[in-house]
């Protein structure tokens, strides 16, 4: 059995909205293990998206605990959180979420800024990932100057700047059209393949989620259903 | 702090062209109030302190107590008597009455008034040494010029005392004598002194027989080793003694030319610092701007907080992005203001040098410059503070779900 990457136990998440309390989360389960692809899905509501943001690290459980690589880390402050994220898990957005003044490549270098990486170690690994996407003759162009597909690309480059052990992709195909986003999805899964990346792809799609090797299927806020596909 | 952040925030204001135009103009108007009035300030401490380098700071004056330039007060004088007796006094080396009334001036058949200055010609270079002033055209007074005049600088323009300029070798009617006009003195750099006539002592006796022996005011110099300012306080109460007046209600002050210049400086020094408290209310305005600028930036800027929270920048990251752009707002606005605040100057002195006033000229050091620049970033920087903490205090969640 593979070692455990991100764990949550017993996780609760509760919203005040005005005078009524919300239970995103109601005792999720969760293991993820080193080099896995793991679908989650389930319909709106259902705490998919509360679940994603405290695998990414970008919030704490209101109760239960959540281990990143037995770490347990649902006590950090926002700022040890920051550092975690940047160095553990790379983001895909729908949205692209590139930020609009930067060219792809410093898009890419970006993340590389945060933990404190050298300029000349920046740039050496923005522009062997800006090649690993095949955007070369695209690098020095602001993402309003490049097609949905082209950005997406820049983001998974940006996701593996600081070499993270999680790809954390929230609907990454959304915004796609199916050849692009088929496109993406390879990509995805031959980082897993070959980089023994840990892949958690988010997605509403029954047939996206079948290319990962198993499916968490979320419904108020707990796992339901949990299916292992074979390839 | 890093290159790269200032790149990002560089490209940030240049991306929103308009709206961060509008806020450096805002900050930019200030800056070259400030850059523009400081200059002049320091352009005439430079003046004044080169004028005491001049002149000597061993000078001292009597003169009437009051308002108004030394010797025009026509009820003062200080009498022949007055002056040998000053003269006795330790410490003095120098001393000399310098005779000093408006007159009638014609001249190609135009009259005006003007001060005329009868010098004891014994006395000469140490007047010339006091005013700091050399002849430039013609030739100083001399002994036995009953008939003749030296001018102040301004009576040579055209158009500007007397319509025609004045030659050497023309002839003026002073309350209808008619003197030869010998040399001309430089320019002093203000209208008042550079309009002064100069005669001999001998002839202004003949010209106004009644001020015979009343001298307007009186320069003297301390001797070597001897504290103008101590002198000054000795002269002043043995003088009273010797006049009978009572302490508190002499009708003369004595100074020193330091002391003058200190009373001039602190004149200009404080209508500066009016002129420069005015400029520092647009900073203010400018701040509040920037300030405003900044906060709509966040707001419209929120997602992207979001995203670069969620691929590792943490708080103090977000914090100095914002600050740093901020500041830049406000130094680039600082660089246009020191650019427009220069040539505003130059105007500035140009148009006073055009009026007469040629003493106003402005002066800038290098530390104005760039204290100026340090003050525009510090401005921005700190107008920047509060938006940018609320920036970095966004939840990444919150932040990244803003639409």
């Amino acid at each position: 059995m593979k070692k455990s990457l991100i764990k949550l136990e017993k996780v609760w998440k509760v919203y005040r909205m005005g005078h009524v309390e919300v239970n995103a989360l109601q005792g999720l389960n969760l293991d993820i293990r080193e080099a896995e692809f793991v679908a989650i899905m389930g319909p709106s509501g259902s705490g998919k998206s509360t679940a994603v943001n405290l695998i990414g690290c970008l919030d704490v459980p209101t109760r239960g605990r959540v281990f990143l690589e037995e770490h347990d880390i649902s006590k950090l402050e926002e700022s040890e959180l920051a550092q975690i994220r940047g160095r553990k898990i790379g983001f895909i957005f729908q949205q692209f979420n590139l930020v609009p003044t930067l060219t792809a490549i410093e898009n890419v270098m970006l993340p590389m800024i945060f933990q404190g990486t050298p300029e000349e170690e920046r740039i050496k690994k923005g522009k062997e990932l800006i090649k690993l996407v095949e955007l070369q003759d695209r690098m020095e162009h602001k993402p309003s100057e490049l097609s949905g597909g082209q950005q997406q690309r820049v983001a998974i480059a940006r996701a593996l700047a600081n070499d993270p052990e999680v790809i954390l992709a929230d609907e990454p195909t959304g915004n796609l059209d199916s050849k692009t986003g088929a496109n993406v999805l390879d990509f995805l899964d031959e980082l897993h393949k070959k980089e023994k990346k840990t892949i958690i792809l988010v997605t509403h799609d029954q047939a996206l989620a079948k290319v990962a090797e198993r499916t968490e299927f979320l419904k108020d806020g707990k796992i339901v259903k949990t299916t292992s596909n074979r390839h | 702090m890093n290159i790269y952040e200032i790149k990002y925030a560089l490209q940030n204001l240049g991306k929103r062209k308009l709206r961060s135009g509008l806020t450096i103009l805002s900050i930019l108007i200030g800056i070259t109030a400030i850059f523009a009035l400081l200059s002049f300030g320091i352009g005439m401490q430079n003046y004044v302190d080169t004028l005491a380098d001049e002149a000597g700071r061993d000078k001292l004056f009597i003169q009437a107590k009051g308002i108004g330039a030394p010797g025009t007060d026509e009820n003062f004088f200080l009498s022949k008597e007055d002056i040998d007796f000053v003269k006795k006094i330790k410490g003095v080396n120098e001393i000399v009455g310098m005779y000093f009334k408006a007159a009638e001036i014609r001249f190609s058949e135009q009259k005006r008034f003007y001060f005329v200055m009868g010098v004891d010609i014994d006395a000469l270079e140490f007047v010339e040494e006091t005013f700091s002033i050399e002849i430039i055209k013609g030739r100083q007074l001399k002994k036995g010029d009953i008939d003749k005049a030296v001018l102040g600088y301004n009576y040579q323009l055209e158009d500007n005392l007397f319509k025609k300029p004045i030659r050497l070798g023309d002839k003026i009617e002073i309350n209808g004598n008619k003197f030869e006009v010998v040399g001309f003195y430089e320019e002093i750099g203000n209208p008042q002194d550079d309009t002064n006539i100069y005669i001999s002592s001998q002839a202004f006796e003949q010209l106004f027989p009644d001020s015979k022996d009343k001298f307007g005011f009186v320069m003297m110099s301390a001797q070597k080793g001897v504290l103008p300012s101590e002198l000054a306080e000795k002269i002043e109460e043995r003088l009273r003694k010797f006049k009978d007046q009572e302490e508190g209600k002499e009708n003369f002050f004595v100074q020193t030319f330091e002391d003058a210049l200190a009373t001039f400086t602190t004149i200009i020094n404080v209508i500066n610092g009016v002129l420069v408290l005015i400029a520092f209310i647009s900073v203010i305005v400018a701040f509040v701007n920037i300030m405003n600028t900044m906060y709509t930036s966040i707001i419209e800027r929120t997602k992207e907080i979001g995203v670069m929270k969620a691929i590792g920048a943490r708080n103090s990251d977000i914090l100095i992005i914002f600050v740093v752009e901020a500041g830049l707002i406000g130094l680039v606005g600082g660089i246009l203001g020191v650019a427009l605040g220069y040539v505003v100057a130059g105007l500035g002195g140009s148009f006073a040098a055009a009026s007469g006033f040629a003493l106003l000229k402005p002066s800038y050091p290098i530390s104005l410059v760039l204290g100026c620049l340090l003050f525009s970033f510090l401005v921005g920087s700190a107008a920047g503070f509060f938006p940018a903490r609320r920036a970095s205090r966004l939840k990444p969640v919150d932040a990244l779900r803003y639409e």
